[in-house]
């Protein structure tokens, strides 16, 4: 991107060009970025960068988590590691995942705020059972994803994979056979409208009914394009109790007795704390009339065993995608985005905002050494971005979790992006990917 | 896949071939292949006294000697230097096992058992480069599992002290990367059972597993007893000799 500077560089990012800038977290910053590897060219690569952390700590326990379990992983509805670099100049780790468009945070606020329409019954039904599909491989390989909501659930843009779904975001997850520590330990996590009522109430232990529920909010979200239980957090205490999101629950749910979840009384805040659960102790259920959905359909059957409070009987992913809701017209299918019968309008979603004046800061005051992947590229030509799509303007720079929202509005068919760039075949007979992990080392 | 060894990385297990050699780099300065035994040996040993000394369990141990064995197949003493290696080992693995030691905690029991002019920093930079040498593979299944249900399987659940103490010392072999996790805990059920007059015959028997590999790895097990379960003073000092020389 820029000549100067593109010499003392670690001589992986050769293989890349920078496209720009597309999130920043606590742990640093998101990437959107071009591979110029023979066997993917112009493939579409997000590189997440993970800062080192200035305690002297090395490498963070997050990025140490996303490795370990995304480098074992192998799912078509779980987010794709491509890649492992580092740049020992400033100790700092990329991590290169397979680029998706869209996210299911981005697809609900476009309905919302853009369209005033609902999701279609056959995007909502694709989208869920691909989210159900990742889930049942990854709690079936005993890992618990434990921070579900619609921003970590990604989906692919224009390409082969056109609407289909990715699990992304492992920084929170766990292997949870034979943890040598409690699950609950590194304190509660999964944000907390999306958190399990055992969680908010104090339970120790993970287990995949954690995601269950947060599967259950996301599928209700995307029904009504409002997430279910907006409750307010409170930051001030690390307690994990969280009284007003309890609150959110139970007004839709109706109060939990012990008679329907037996543990409840082990619960550690179910018993110093019930007399702070507020307003009347209705036991009814008004979730039908929160999704404006038909106490006997099929979605509401599911969707009913995802919210079931006893985490012992809430629904796992396995049993879900053999539910009936997924086996009645319309049958989920393969690309959620456009649905098979012809008269359902495709929607064509806006394509992730992009910061072009955004740099991979790879130059530290020292020169960068060489580091292990060794590509043949031509790294003599200076890469030039050219803008990929249509930019109103320039995105300022915040520090937040995304980029703020711009007016783009959706088109089918953006001009400048064709199926060839945008995502990398996959499947059975698929190579490029498994040829580029070989030649990491 | 991340709790299943055969859908894991870790199946593709390695031959004899791949682990015996010595690197040209480290040939150049005198090692033999019984002197990278023996520091690979004493460098097991002193990961575990580390561990002990930070209070870890035994599977971060584990986890530890396996990547610092995995390291050593693919790089040179003169490149990765053991002594380094060996706590950063220990320091990644108890990130990975999710019982993160702080490196200056490790650097303070590093001087305090030796000489050590490592610090901080230096950890930190070979944690980076391990975790490249490992190729960013760091899930490592253990025969630990496998042994408790084998023996309740078997109803000698008395053995399991002996069979335990039996798998952390093959931590101290390469066993551990050239066979399946429950293959090295079947060989130690069988050689503990040789050594405590436990007759397990029919009960191996009717595992239908290929006994020929139980014998190989008895043999190791039996030669690593007899030749390296006490290492020479002498002939440690004189393989610690042959690696570069800090300054």
């Amino acid at each position: 991107m820029v000549d100067a500077s593109t010499r003392s560089r670690p001589a992986w990012l050769q293989q890349y060009e920078l496209v720009g800038k597309i999130g920043e977290g606590t742990y640093g910053l998101v990437f959107l970025a071009r591979s110029k590897l023979p066997s993917n060219k112009g493939v579409h690569i997000a590189i997440k960068k993970f800062k080192q952390s200035k305690e002297g700590d090395g490498v963070s326990p997050t990025a140490i988590r996303e490795i370990m379990l995304l480098r074992e992983c192998d799912h078509e509805n779980v987010v794709k590691l491509v890649n492992v670099h580092i740049n020992h100049a400033d100790m700092s780790l990329y991590l290169a995942f397979d680029y998706a468009e869209h996210d299911l945070y981005e697809i609900i606020r476009h309905h919302r705020e853009k369209l005033s329409i609902s999701i279609n019954t056959y995007t909502v039904k694709s989208l869920l059972w691909q989210i159900l599909n990742g889930l049942n491989y990854l709690h079936s390989n005993w890992i618990i994803h434990r921070d579900l909501k619609p921003s970590n659930i990604l989906v692919m843009g224009d390409g082969d994979e056109q609407g289909v779904v990715k699990i992304g975001d492992f920084g929170l997850a766990r292997i949870y056979q034979a943890p040598l520590k409690p699950l609950g330990d590194n304190g509660v996590v999964v944000t907390i409208w999306y958190r399990a009522p055992e969680l908010l109430l104090g339970a120790k232990h993970y287990t995949t009914a954690v995601d269950m529920w947060a599967v259950g909010c996301i599928f209700a979200e995307l029904l009504t394009l409002k997430p279910l239980f907006q409750g307010i957090e409170d930051k001030s205490t690390h307690n994990p109790l969280q009284l007003d999101q309890l609150d959110k629950i139970f007004k839709v749910l109706g109060h939990p007795t012990p008679d329907k979840w037996p543990t409840l009384n082990n619960l550690p805040f179910w018993q110093t704390s019930r007399q702070r659960m507020q307003g009347p102790k209705n036991e009814i259920s008004v979730l039908h009339q929160v999704v404006q959905t038909s106490q006997k359909s099929p979605a509401y059957d599911l969707l009913s065993k995802m919210l079931e409070y006893d985490p012992c009987k809430r629904i796992s992913a396995a049993q879900a995608l053999e539910h009936e809701y997924f086996r009645c017209e319309p049958v989920p299918g393969r690309n959620a985005l456009v649905p098979i019968q012809p008269n359902d309008k495709v929607v064509g979603y806006p394509q992730r905002p992009v910061d072009f004046s955004a740099d991979f800061e790879c130059s530290g005051s020292q020169p960068p050494q060489m580091v292990t992947s060794s590509h043949a590229v031509n790294n003599s030509a200076a890469a030039s971005v050219t803008a990929p799509r249509p930019m109103p303007q320039q995105i300022p720079l915040v520090s937040m979790q995304r980029l703020p929202p711009y007016g783009l509005a959706g088109q089918a068919g953006m001009p400048g992006l064709t199926a060839n760039n945008l995502s990398v075949p996959r499947g059975p007979s698929q190579p490029p990917h498994q040829q580029q992990f070989r030649r990491l080392n | 896949m991340a709790a299943n060894f055969w859908g894991s990385s870790q199946w593709k297990l390695l031959e004899q071939d791949e682990i015996g050699h010595v690197f040209p780099a480290d040939q150049e300065n005198g090692i033999s292949p019984e002197d990278a035994k023996i520091i690979k040996i004493h460098m097991s040993e002193y990961i575990q006294s580390l561990a002990h000394q930070v209070k870890v369990r035994q599977r971060v141990v584990a986890t530890a000697i396996a990547y610092f064995r995995r390291v050593y197949t693919r790089k040179s003493f003169v490149e990765y230097d053991p002594r380094l290696v060996a706590p950063t080992c220990l320091y990644l693995a108890s990130k990975a096992e999710e019982s993160t030691v702080q490196a200056k905690l490790l650097i303070f029991y590093m001087k305090k058992t030796k000489k050590c002019s490592y610090e901080v920093p230096d950890i930190l930079h070979m944690e980076m480069r391990l975790l490249e040498a490992l190729d960013f593979y760091l899930i490592i299944y253990h025969p630990y599992r496998s042994l408790i249900q084998l023996l309740q399987d078997a109803g000698i659940t008395e053995m399991t002290k002996i069979t335990w103490s039996l798998v952390n010392d093959l931590y101290k072999t390469d066993l551990i990367l050239m066979y399946p996790p429950f293959m090295i805990a079947l060989a130690c059920i069988f050689v503990a059972s040789a050594f405590q007059d436990k007759d397990t015959l029919a009960w191996f028997e009717e595992l239908r597993i290929d006994m020929h590999v139980i014998k190989t790895i008895t043999m190791e097990i039996f030669d690593f007893y007899e030749n390296y379960s006490t290492l020479s003073p002498e002939k440690l000092s004189a393989a610690l000799k042959k690696l570069p020389q800090r300054t």
